[in-house]
């Protein structure tokens, strides 16, 4: 018999059935394999263990490589879908019944307001995450191609940086629902912000928010870009992303050991075809095959690349989860269009723009440069098509991917690092240094006391 | 034995996933908890004690359980209040502390809380359950409930601290010139009226322009008063207040005179002026809308006629819905039947029936309308019998009289 | 190539002294992580079910007594029939039974007395169902067509507040349930 595995027979005694190749014998898979054959077993047979390769490279587990960031967004983007799917059953998208569904589920929803700042705080992590993320994969010039033949890590980035932009998107779209003052002039910032885009801008923010004002039209469309394409289309991003990840080999980092390693031979397999030869001579043609594979580089994924996962997907969700039962989510008055509060700032993600907005708002003489449009158009765009094409301008080696602070980088790093900086720096002026009127106040001042009604 | 990749990452990893797995449980723990810890569970178990004690615990087993909501769709508003509050209803509690204190009778008699809720009329955030985000001041809602701890803040003029409610009153109230009970309001409106403001403002839709119009004044956010000038707390009622007392010190450019208004006065006007809001007030919530369309002074004298005249037991009955029965002097509106003052001729005539027969046993219509509409019991068929012959018996009388004026 | 005949030594032998409480621990908070997120799956689902209802309250005031002379009386918005003798109510059920049709009300030719559940009961209409038919006699019995079961009695009480009649719609009671004034 050639080295088919046997399988377990049902009745003792009788020859197990042969088993087609591929096919998985047993009914279940080990979290204990006792052998690399298990190992690569459970790979195979088990649907969502079906995306990891049977082994993985050591350094790719490293906590201090990549920090496993981009598990941690994953595990947030899970979690965001999973709290969001009480939220769907509780939440109305009515401008008459928004506010009031969203009271309720802060009071008289079990567990409601926990759900709610699970979700909260998993969307404002998540958008920390990806960013962190980015960061990450900039500075380890992951996006560049190793040795591996085929790869396309630079398409990979591109996604990445569509998928950052639709993180941003879900989180603004699902900024505007509970329907009071801080969501309803955030958006109101924001589209107003969309539609100083020359030629199109009036018809973008038009069509974004279905009308002229932002009204029942425009919660509709958010509510649905925010719990159907929006989630739909990154989830699919995120499905592409993983399988490129796949195809291009893993993880930057690991590319360095295709680049050493010898070929060793591996240990000749029997093949499982017949020949007339074999059946006479009672020999079957064998196979000899290298490997590059160095073995005292890798692990078998099952299960100690899952158990590393487990522990970042667990913990965040740990972490989510005692965060949200200490910090309430906010609730504003309900919207009011004649009313804006002052000061009317877009969500922490978007106010670096609203900063930026503010200072390149300036008159030179009798002429006013449009802040709106140059902070808020021109400058993002010119980032964004910057990080698209990166990958494609950066001329450093490719043994430079993969490694932190390479030093054929460390220009563009430095560079990169700057604009971090002071993306950085911005959110945090609009964030904790703006008070009424967009007006400048240290930490320590107070800002002026809001009159109440009575 | 097959080969077996060695690894040092279970040895390093599986501790670290049993804390996690402990941190996992600890979180789940802390927002089962929290969410279980509510004082309305307390409030409620201390009112079965109450009514247990004073009315025995069969009573006390009819108490509900849980969060409790007045859902009053007109207005919009789901009042949890009474899922504390348990004992408004229940007499027998008047003395008892809040929340299990009986509510005042009278107000109810009129303002039924099922069709008004309680925060309509008391201000509070009926969406919550916990005291005080219920009843505020909390920030982001601007509706805190206008008790008497919120009288005293202001040091409200006069024994009722409470009178600071009647400002949602008004929002229902405001076209009346005097609403009983609300003492505090009435003043505010008397002194409109007498100290002539109308010469310079807009009061309920009309007025003087020369200041502005106050018709919606009361939806003035706060950050849009000029509070500069204004000592003490900064809310758009104490701003009120001030400027009614003397105009020139918060508006120094003013042409509004001092009209020497004390505290009182210009808590009474600032009260009325903060009521006057765009609020959504169903017809029906309205007082003094006119519920159907007014009958004339004729059309009232003719129905007082036909209900005490010699018709009357065809009216009460309601015959006279569809027949007239002109002998008698009752006319019917719809006449879709045929005048009865000539019933017994003509169930003769059409049915071949004595109208004793007919009344007994209908047919056609009637045989419908006398088994669904009209029922009457057999003492009852009797007198109807009775009445027709009288009225054919008037008719007669009438056709044989000369003519005269009716 | 690392081929091992033995288990190597990383691996846990249950049967030793520490290595079993530290893999007993290991396997506890394991457990426990996974019972976690059973609760927590477990608390999103409790939170669907609703605490407080924005349906129509189902005990509904009908009006004073006065407005409710002898006899039967049909409200539409309850769909309940409301019956006086002198001081003594009861209310019937207008809902069919076999799919929740109006039924109609019949004025009987001739009163009925009879006795239901031990208790006189004047019955003086039946009830038709116009959908498919169904019949029931003046307590709501039901006699012939698809009904399954009798029309549904519901308790009537008076409101301690302003006296008016109050039905609880969703408190059954027996055939022989009368609301007599003092």
């Amino acid at each position: 018999m050639s080295g088919t595995e046997r399988a377990v027979s049902a009745k003792p005694g009788t020859p197990a059935p042969p088993s087609a190749p591929g096919v998985h014998p047993k009914p279940f898979w080990s979290f204990r394999p006792r052998s690399d054959r298990e190992a690569g077993d459970a790979v195979v047979s088990n649907f969502l263990l079906h995306w990891f390769p049977a082994k993985t490279y050591k350094p790719s587990l490293d906590w201090n490589y990549s920090f496993w960031l981009g598990t941690a967004s994953a595990a947030l983007f899970f979690l965001l879908v999973l709290s969001g799917l009480p939220l769907l059953l509780l939440y109305v998208p009515s401008v008459e019944r928004a506010y009031g569904s969203v009271k309720d589920i802060e009071f008289v929803v079990t567990f409601g307001s926990w759900i709610r700042a699970v979700h909260r705080i998993a969307a404002h992590l998540m958008v920390a995450a990806v960013f962190l993320h980015l960061v990450r994969v900039f500075l380890t010039g992951a996006y560049k191609n190793g040795t591996g033949r085929g790869q396309r890590r630079e398409w990979n980035w591109v996604l990445g940086v569509v998928m950052i932009v639709l993180t941003l998107f879900l989180s603004f779209t699902g900024y505007l629902l509970p329907w009071d003052q801080l969501a309803y002039w955030a958006v109101t910032v924001g589209t107003n912000i969309a539609s100083s885009v020359p030629f199109v801008g009036p018809e973008m923010r038009e069509l974004l928010i279905g009308g002229r004002t932002i009204d029942q039209a425009t919660l509709l469309r958010f509510y649905v870009l925010h719990v159907i394409f929006l989630p739909a289309g990154l989830g699919a991003l995120l499905a592409y992303h993983m399988w490129r990840i796949r195809k291009d080999g893993g993880l930057a980092k690991a590319d360095r050991w295709t680049l050493g390693s010898e070929k060793t031979e591996a240990p000749p397999a029997k093949t499982k075809t017949w020949s007339l030869l074999g059946v006479a001579r009672g020999q079957a043609p064998a196979i000899r095959a290298v490997t590059l594979e160095a073995a005292d580089r890798t692990v078998n994924s099952v299960n100690d690349l899952v158990r590393r996962i487990s522990i970042v997907v667990l913990g965040t969700f740990a972490v989510v989860s005692i965060l949200a039962c200490f910090i309430p989510s906010p609730l504003e008055e309900p919207a009011n269009p004649m009313i804006t509060p002052n000061p009317a700032k877009a969500p922490w993600y978007f106010l670096w723009l609203q900063e930026i907005v503010t200072d390149t708002t300036l008159k030179i003489g009798s002429f006013t440069i449009n802040g709106a449009f140059l902070g808020g158009v021109i400058l993002p765009t010119i980032l964004l098509g910057l990080l698209t094409v990166w990958p494609w301008l950066d001329r450093s080696p490719a043994g430079a991917a993969g490694i932190w602070f390479h030093a054929s980088r460390k220009r563009q790093n430095l560079v990169f690092l700057l604009v971090v900086l002071l993306v950085l720096a911005f959110t945090i002026v609009g964030t904790f240094l703006r008070g009424p009127y967009w007006n400048f106040y240290w930490p320590w001042q107070a800002w002026p006391e809001l009159p109440t009604r009575i | 034995m097959e080969q077996r990749t060695s690894s040092p990452y279970p040895g390093k990893d599986r501790p670290v996933l049993a804390v996690i797995g402990v941190l996992l449980v600890v979180s789940t723990v802390v927002f089962a908890v929290t969410d279980h810890r509510k004082d309305w569970r307390w409030y409620q178990a201390e009112f079965r004690k109450m009514v247990a004690e004073k009315f025995g615990a069969e009573k006390a087993a009819t108490l509900p359980a849980g969060m409790k909501q007045i859902w009053v769709k007109d207005l919009g508003r789901a009042d949890r209040c009474i899922t504390c509050h348990q004992g408004i209803l229940w007499k027998g509690f008047e003395t008892a502390e809040h929340p299990w204190k009986t509510h005042p009778v009278e107000p109810l008699r009129t303002h039924p809380v099922e069709d008004y809720g309680c925060t309509a009329c008391h201000g509070g955030q009926g969406w919550a359950v916990e005291s005080e985000k219920a009843h505020g001041p909390v920030h982001f809602w601007e509706e805190p409930v206008l008790g008497k701890a919120m009288g005293e803040a202001y040091s409200i003029q006069g024994d009722d601290k409470g009178a600071l409610m009647q400002m949602n009153c008004n929002v229902c109230h405001r076209y009346d010139r005097e609403t009983k009970g609300a003492d505090l309001i009435n003043l505010g409106k008397k002194l409109v009226n007498t100290k002539g403001c109308r010469a310079c403002h807009v009061v309920n839709g009309r007025g003087g322009t020369i200041g502005p119009d106050l018709t919606y004044v009361g939806d003035k956010a706060a950050e849009q008063y000029d509070m500069s000038r204004l000592g003490g707390q900064k809310t758009a009622f104490a701003w009120h207040v001030a400027h009614l007392k003397n105009p020139k010190e918060l508006v120094p450019d003013t042409v509004m005179p001092s009209f020497g208004f004390g505290t009182k006065e210009s808590q009474a006007l600032a009260a009325l002026v903060l009521s006057w809001r765009r609020a959504p007030v169903p017809a029906t919530y309205r007082p003094g809308v006119p519920r159907t369309d007014p009958q004339t002074t004729e059309e009232i004298a003719e129905e007082e006629r036909m209900k005490h005249g010699p018709g009357a037991w065809f009216v009460s009955t309601g015959c006279f819905v569809c027949h007239s029965v002109s002998s008698l002097g009752v006319k019917s509106a719809a006449q879709v039947g045929p005048d009865l003052s000539t019933a017994v001729e003509d169930t003769q005539k059409r049915f071949g029936k004595t109208v004793d027969d007919f009344i007994r046993n209908p047919t056609g219509t009637m045989s419908v309308v006398l088994s669904r509409q009209i029922i009457l019991t057999d003492a009852e068929k009797e007198v109807a019998i009775q009445k027709l012959r009288e009225a054919f018996a008037e008719h007669q009388k009438q056709k044989a009289e000369p003519p005269s004026a009716h | 190539m690392t081929t091992k005949t033995d288990p190597p030594a990383g691996a846990e032998t249950p049967s030793a002294g520490p290595n079993s409480r530290r893999d007993f621990l290991m396997k506890a908070g394991i457990g426990a992580g996974v019972v976690a997120l059973v609760g927590q799956a477990g608390a999103s689902l409790r939170s669907l079910v609703p605490n407080v209802s924005y349906d129509a309250p189902t005990t509904v005031k009908l009006g004073a007594p006065v407005d409710f002379p002898d006899g039967m009386k049909f409200l539409p918005d309850e769909r309940l029939f409301v019956f006086r003798e002198g001081k003594t109510f009861h209310a019937i059920s207008a809902v069919c039974t076999h799919l929740g049709c109006t039924v109609r009300a019949e004025a009987l030719s001739k009163v009925e007395e009879a006795s239901v559940e031990g208790k006189p009961l004047r019955l003086t209409h039946r009830f038709q169902c116009p959908c498919h038919g169904s019949k029931y006699s003046g307590d709501g019995t039901n006699q012939t067509g698809p009904a399954p079961k009798p029309l549904a009695w519901y308790h009537l009480s008076v409101a301690v507040d302003d006296g008016q009649l109050v039905v609880d719609l969703a408190q059954e009671v027996g055939h022989d349930f009368r609301l007599t004034l003092a």
